[in-house]
Order: C-alpha cells, then structure tokens, then sequence
C-alpha cells in the first residue's frame, strides 16, 4: 500500500525498526546535524525523529530516504531488496507513467493557515546543516511552480528540491541553476518583470521527495511519475494563492514569490559532492501565507562527504533516467549505475555490438541532458558485470582496460558547477574508461575463457538467504 | 552588533526562541549572515571565525550572479 503522506511512512519505518526517536531534549546545533551525519554511518540506518527541541514547538526529523532498507520500504518492498532488485524495480514502475492525480478540495495541510505576522522559526525547527553555512537551510522540501507562458499546463508545472536559505522570518535565498526547470520558469517570469509564485511543501510522501530530486524532462510531471511509483494517483489541492498544485497531506507549505530581477547574497552551503559551494548572489523568495498540518514534523536532511542521507535520495533516480534515455537508442545497454555523487561518476554495463561500442555508450551518457553536465567519470563494463557491485566493477577495470586504447579524455566539456574540480565553474575535462571485453574488428590479442558459474548457484544464493532470514542472522 | 562574518557592524536581533525565550537569532543586513546565540564561538564570534569563509562587504558585488539577470523583453515579442 503506498503512503498518503509522511507520516504513515514514519510509522511503517517504525515498525520495521528503522525509525528511532529522541524523546529527550536536544539543541538545535550541533545535535540535529550531528545525529544525520551519524544515522547514516550506520549500516541500513534508521531515520531520527527528535520529539523536543531546545526552543522550538515543533519535532524534526532527518535520514528518512537514508539507508537501503529505508528506500526499500519507500517503494514498498521489503527492507533487505538488493540494490539492483530495487532498480529494475523502479524501472517496471517507471513504465506505468502517467498516472493522473486526484485533486481535493482540502486536506490536513489546511488544518492551520497563516496570513498575518509570517515567522519561519515559529514552524520549523530550523537548524545550522553545516558549520560554515550562510545560515539555516531548508534542503529537502518540494519547490512547485509553474511556467508563467503556459501557466495552465499541469505539466510544465515544476516540483523540484532547490536549497533555501532563511534570510529573515519571512525571506528565503534559493538556488536555482540555469539548468534546472525552476531556473527556465524564473527566466520566464524575469524577462516579464513579474514575480513568480512558489509553493514550498516540506514534510511529504517519500515518493514526492524522491522524484523532486529526479531529473525528468521539463514537460513530464513530477506528481504524475509519483503516482506510477505508488501504483495510485497523488492526491493534491490547490495552494490559498498562485494556483499552485500542493500535496494535501504535507506537513508545512509556506506560500510566496520570487522577487523578480533582485540577487542578493547566498551561501555558502555544503552540498553533495561534499563540499561548500561558494557564497553567490541569488533569487530570494518572499513568504506570505503559511498552511500546516496540526503539531506539523519538519522534514529535512543533512548532507556531508558522501554517503550521507543525500546520496540514497540521488541514486536510483538519477539512474533510471539516464538508463532509459541510453537504453531508448542503445538496447544492449542492461544497467545504469549512477549512484556516485549525482552521476558524477557513472558506471554502464552493455553487451557490445561491435568494437568500441562500449565507449560509443559513455558518449550517449554524454549527450543526455543530465548526463552532458553531470557526468565526468564514465566506467563501461560488460553486460555480465553488475555495474552495483563495485568488487566486479574493480575486476573489469583491473583485468580489460588497455591504458592506451580503453582511457579517452574529452577536455573543455559541459562541468557541474558545484563539483569542485570543474574549472571554470561549469567546465570540465571528462574521463571515460571501457571496461568491456574487445569485440571484432577490434583486434583481440588473446581469447579469455570465463570461468563460469556453477549450476544451482541462483538457487543456493536464495536459500541461504531464506535461511539467514528465518534464524534472524544478518538482521 | 558585528557580523561574525563580515564584520560589519550592521547585524541585529532578528527574533527570540518560539518557546521560552531560550536563544536569539540574529541576521547580518550586509551579508545575510544568520546565527543563534547557543552556536559556539567558530560561528558567533568575529575573532574566531575561519578567515576561509569570511567575506568582504565591498566584494559582496563583485560575487557571480546565478542565474544572471535576463534582458526584459520589449512588450509585443511575446
């Protein structure tokens, strides 16, 4: 059964143990950051839920989308699925796309509204992220806004997680990049003088969360792939201003504007590649009506030197993407494996259909729209070779790279600016190393015959599976 | 009150805890620098914070733009 909303997946992450709660009290800083960098040093960490919070009202919790087991339990399998099970998962849902939402006319994020006296800090739980941060972040919220030229179209209309900095008690910084669809709608709105309406939704069914964080094409609808991967539509209402589509069960959406034509100073933020950004000048967003839920948690996330809460979040859904859009053109491509920071590092398994396919599929990485910025270390391996199972990653490299024909360099290329070696900021120098066996008319020095697996081991691997299950080892 | 950041004298109580009164926060209107009163000194005191992530109020200008400020468009192009 998929989950309405945030808390009936806290609930279930509670019954299977990966929930803990802090019931005494703790300080903003450095508890709460502290404790999300540390859930995820665990092995299948739980997520945190700190009940009181030294001056605030309300709970926050940090880590739901951060372990294996966790992002397992999102989708609604169970907590031990393997990685690659969970893909090829994700990918059978993805198929179902798109299925409609059910629009509300209310819903409990209605249950308090606030016009007047706007006070970020007396909602959430805000807190310092990381120690050099400009200030408070909100870092995992639902940003959604429309396109002010086609202001009807439900699919044009963007839910994407940009970071916000709190820069009073109604006033936020936010970052949106040129490249991301918030930054085509501001544009927009810009190149007309006018303000852009935003909905801020923090605390959200963990579907919603990990598809704003997924990069999909700028006229296919976040709300609708959420609803192929619950197997049910997501149930949304209208924002009390901007006519903006709001999941009816999130916990906070804070309503405003960007103002138009203003940049004033952001940052710095540590961000996912494990460093800060530097401080820049930025849109900001004036907030000026408040919905919540009753006693409303707020959602949020740490991010630090991977793998941190993040890095789960960004996995499989900068993978499937990008697997797709290869496998669209280039069948013999069997997994994607785009885990590592973003896709910054990217390993693809493929049959190949003659020599130097392998690298001819790192190329198409390279022409997709997230991998052409993204993406800077490419690893080719065979088709045979999970492309999650970095051990076997480590043997392709070791025993099929030819140094002097497999290892292409492409300097000057399309750069992610956040990764600290693109110099400048958004160019970068990309690497690609084809792991795969030679095929004719490559020259093939020596034939290699593969040891083969023995019969039976598919079903030996499921019974003792069964067996450390049942006797609770592992667990 | 002084900016741990940037130093300029130009940061002011911004508001008190919700519950309790039991911290401030306060807002740099020069560089947007925010804290709480319980952070420890690295972040709230000017003579300890890191030189690294300090910034100069006259640079402030000078930081990149992202995303840069697009032309208006004349009325009729649309």
């Amino acid at each position: 059964m998929p989950y309405k909303n945030l808390r009936e997946f806290l609930t279930k992450l509670e019954e299977e143990k990966q929930l803990v709660r802090i019931r005494d009290e703790v300080m903003p800083e450095p508890d709460i950051s502290a404790a999300g960098r540390a859930a995820p040093n665990i092995e299948n960490g739980p997520a945190v839920l700190f009940e009181k919070i030294k001056g605030y009202h309300n709970p926050a919790v940090l880590n739901v989308h951060g372990s294996w087991a966790n992002h397992a339990l999102m989708l609604d399998l169970p907590k031990n699925t393997p990685v690659k099970e969970q893909f090829y998962e994700l990918d059978r849902r993805w198929s179902k796309y798109p299925i409609k939402p059910k629009w509300v006319s209310c819903g409990p994020v209605k249950e308090v509204i606030i016009k007047e006296n706007i006070n970020l800090f007396s909602v959430l739980p805000l807190f310092r992220v990381n120690r050099y941060d400009g200030g408070f972040y909100i870092s995992k919220a639902l940003v959604v806004s429309k396109d002010l030229e086609d202001y009807d179209n439900h699919n044009k209309q963007n839910v994407g997680t940009y970071r916000l900095q709190v820069k009073g008690k109604d006033l936020l910084g936010i970052q949106a990049l040129p490249f991301h669809d918030i930054g085509i709608h501001l544009r927009k709105a810009e190149e007309l003088n006018e303000p852009l309406p935003v909905a801020i939704c923090i605390g959200n069914d963990p579907t919603l969360t990990f598809m704003a964080s997924t990069p999909i094409a700028y006229d296919q609808s976040e709300y609708e792939f959420a609803g192929a991967l619950r197997g049910e539509p997501v149930e949304l209402t209208k924002s009390e201003t901007g006519n903006l589509d709001i999941p009816s069960g999130a916990e906070i959406v804070l309503e405003g504007y960007i103002i138009p034509r203003s940049r004033s100073v952001e940052g710095p933020f540590g961000e996912f590649p494990g460093s800060y950004s530097g401080a820049r000048l930025q849109a900001e967003v004036k907030i000026h009506t408040i919905t919540h839920r009753v006693k409303p948690i707020f959602e949020n996330l740490y991010l630090g030197i991977p793998w941190t809460e993040i890095d789960y979040l960004m996995a499989l859904n900068t993978s499937i993407p990008l697997y797709r859009q290869i496998k669209e053109t280039m069948p013999e491509v069997v997994a994607v494996n785009a885990m590592y920071t973003h896709g910054i590092g990217t390993i693809i398994s493929t049959k190949s259909r003659f020599g130097g396919y392998g690298k001819a599929v790192a190329m198409r990485l390279l022409s997709t729209p997230h991998g052409m910025p993204y993406s800077k270390i490419i690893i080719v391996v065979d088709e045979y070779v999970d492309p999650f199972n970095l051990p076997q990653v480590m043997w392709a490299l070791t025993t099929r790279v030819r140094a002097d024909k497999d290892v292409v360099l492409i300097p000057n290329a399309p750069g992610m600016p956040l990764d600290p070696t693109s110099e400048p900021p958004g160019m970068h120098t990309k690497l690609i190393i084809d792991a795969t066996t030679p095929v004719a008319p490559d020259v093939i020095c020596r034939e290699t015959e593969l040891l083969a697996t023995p019969p039976k081991a598919g079903e030996w691997e499921k019974i003792i599976r069964g067996l450390m299950s049942d006797k609770g080892v592992g667990k | 009150m002084i900016c741990p950041r940037c130093d300029s004298n130009t940061a002011e109580k911004l508001l008190d805890a919700p519950k309790d009164k039991s911290w401030e926060v306060f807002l740099c209107q020069t560089c947007w620098f925010s804290w709480r009163s319980t952070e420890d000194e690295a972040v709230t005191n000017p003579a300890k914070y890191d030189e690294k992530f300090k910034l100069k109020p006259a640079e402030l200008d000078k930081l990149l733009a992202i995303p840069p400020i697009p032309p208006l468009k004349q009325s009729g192009t649309m």
